[in-house]
């Protein structure tokens, strides 16, 4: 479990990315971390293994505190960061050098999760393209069985059939005790994978919800007519009329659109904080 | 589990670092060695063995140690290098420790016992190429010799060697981008502040009478056409250089486990 007490950090001390936030993680959940270019969703990723320290507050995963990181902590989680730069190693090489340094790591799974997301043993893994070695390192990281994942932007320079791969690998090796929380701005990549929404703007947490309660709470559907905007969250002109996000009041039954959710959020911070109080 | 050192793990921390990126490590090496040879066998056809022996041994041993230094903890050039360093799980004295060790003893091992094979082959070629029945036979075969480990120039090297390691152990913590231009120019700042500041003060405590001056060891001064030199009492001067020897190095040490243990990248 994460627990971040009252968290501030700034780059500088006297301009704060986050200031006093406060947000509990439970295992058993896919999380998608969504927030704009610059919102500081690596920075809170980074904070949560240790690269980064609180300028103040606390963070809390399973007992320890991330910035001593301790090997007993680090055995336990695994951050894949954006950019992937693999040493000019084979896969055999790299995985008899790294792996025995995480002591749930399962070759089977491992070269499973390789053939699952098409990565061949050509050679060098530094020779491989970028989507061919960041496919490589997420097939690591889910072998080594660590009861937390966080993924910095996975799907940046995948294709399209690597993306569909790769929400399909997730969705396969997920189970209760584990912990996955994917950090992008390719909203859409998310689809059908995360089970809670998490928004940041600003350094603020304007949302931290499961994808049933966004469903009970929130309606998302197309009308025909321009919308009252006290009523709506967020509406977007569509080839239909005006694609709408707005208060479930009357119980209906909707699929959630991500990218519309982000767009509700970071506009009408007040308006969600009401609903979803 | 012990977070601070557990053998078996520091042992695939020392293997993984050594074979992480190979060519960097043992290329280096390989060059290092490949230089010394250079060096040894021009400057020894140019200015003879004597030169050549302290040359290569200086840079071989001080100047090596300090190159590889840059290596071993340079792991912060790219994000992805450094979260990967960061966030293995190794405690920070494994990981301090293996740099040590790589840069402070595995790499100065390797070094010397190839210096060794070196000049006793090149001394050896020498001793052969003379001719016994030759005039000044004996005197030219004494007047070359073996290297001595544990002679005033070794010595001497061997007080550079722990400050140029340390330095550029703890530098390359500090900077996460050309490493070792940024530690030298560092380095280089320090030496010339220390020397112009030991000059003003030779300057301010004994006049304009001062004509040249050595950082914490001597000054020289003219009085009327008569040169002298004034150095520090014998038991301060070994105290200074023992502190500039080793303890400065001891704390540069320190501080760079120190500065590992609370690296943010």
């Amino acid at each position: 479990m994460i627990q971040i007490e009252n968290l501030s950090f700034g780059y500088k001390r006297k301009k704060l990315l986050y200031k006093n936030l406060t947000l509990s993680l439970q295992e058993g959940s896919i999380y998608g971390l969504l927030g704009k270019n610059g919102a500081g969703k690596s920075t809170l990723l980074k904070n949560l293994v240790g690269l980064l320290f609180p300028t103040s507050g606390s963070i809390t995963i399973n007992g320890y505190s991330p910035k001593k990181r301790l090997p007993s902590f680090l055995q336990t989680i695994y951050f894949i960061p954006e950019e992937v730069n693999i040493p000019g190693l084979t896969i055999h090489k790299y995985m008899k050098l790294f792996a025995p340094f995480y002591p749930a790591f399962n070759e089977v799974q491992f070269f499973n999760y390789l053939d699952q997301l098409d990565v061949k043993d050509q050679g060098k893994l530094n020779t491989l393209s970028f989507g061919q070695q960041k496919k490589f390192i997420i097939a690591f990281a889910l072998a080594c069985n660590t009861k937390i994942l966080l993924l910095d932007e996975p799907t940046n320079g995948l294709d399209i059939p690597s993306k569909i791969r790769f929400r399909k690998l997730i969705s396969s090796v997920f189970d209760s005790e584990r912990m996955i929380f994917i950090s992008t701005h390719q909203i859409r990549d998310l689809d059908n994978l995360i089970d809670r929404v998490v928004i940041v703007d600003n350094g603020t947490l304007l949302l931290n919800a499961s994808i049933t309660e966004i469903a009970q709470k929130l309606c998302f559907k197309t009308i025909p007519d321009e919308p009252d905007k006290d009523k709506i969250l967020y509406a977007e002109e569509s080839l239909k009329g005006y694609s709408v996000v707005m208060e479930n009041s009357d119980n209906e039954n909707s699929k959630i659109d991500l990218e519309q959710l982000f767009n509700g959020i970071t506009e009408n911070p007040e308006k969600a904080k009401v609903i979803f109080q | 589990m012990n977070n601070t050192f557990h053998s078996q793990r520091f042992g695939l921390l020392f293997k993984k670092t050594l074979l992480e990126r190979p060519t960097q490590m043992f290329g280096f090496t390989g060059l290092m060695l490949a230089l010394a040879l250079i060096i040894y066998a021009i400057t020894k056809t140019i200015s003879g063995f004597v030169m050549a022996q302290q040359l290569t041994f200086l840079c071989g041993l001080a100047g090596g140690s300090y190159f590889i230094a840059s290596l071993v903890f340079g792991n912060f050039t790219s994000n992805a290098i450094g979260s990967s360093y960061l966030t293995l799980p190794a405690s920070h004295f494994e990981k301090w420790l293996c740099g040590i060790l790589i840069a402070g003893v595995l790499y100065p091992g390797i070094f010397i016992l190839f210096y060794r094979l070196m000049d006793v082959s090149f001394v050896s070629e020498f001793h052969n190429s003379l001719d016994p029945a030759a005039p000044f036979y004996k005197e030219l075969y004494q007047s070359v010799n073996i290297f001595s480990f544990n002679g005033f120039f070794a010595w001497r090297v061997y007080s550079i060697f722990p400050f140029a390691v340390s330095a550029m152990l703890t530098g390359s913590l500090y900077f996460n981008n050309a490493v070792l231009i940024k530690v030298s120019l560092v380095i280089c700042s320090i030496v010339v502040v220390v020397f112009l500041l030991n000059h003003l003060f030779a300057k301010i405590l004994l006049g304009s009478a001062v004509q040249h001056t050595w950082p914490f060891h001597w000054a020289d001064v003219q009085v009327g056409k008569d040169y002298g030199s004034i150095e520090l009492p014998e038991k301060i001067a070994g105290t200074t250089l023992y502190a500039l020897s080793y303890a400065f190095p001891v704390i540069l040490f320190v501080a760079s486990f120190i500065r590992l243990r609370e690296k943010e990248f």
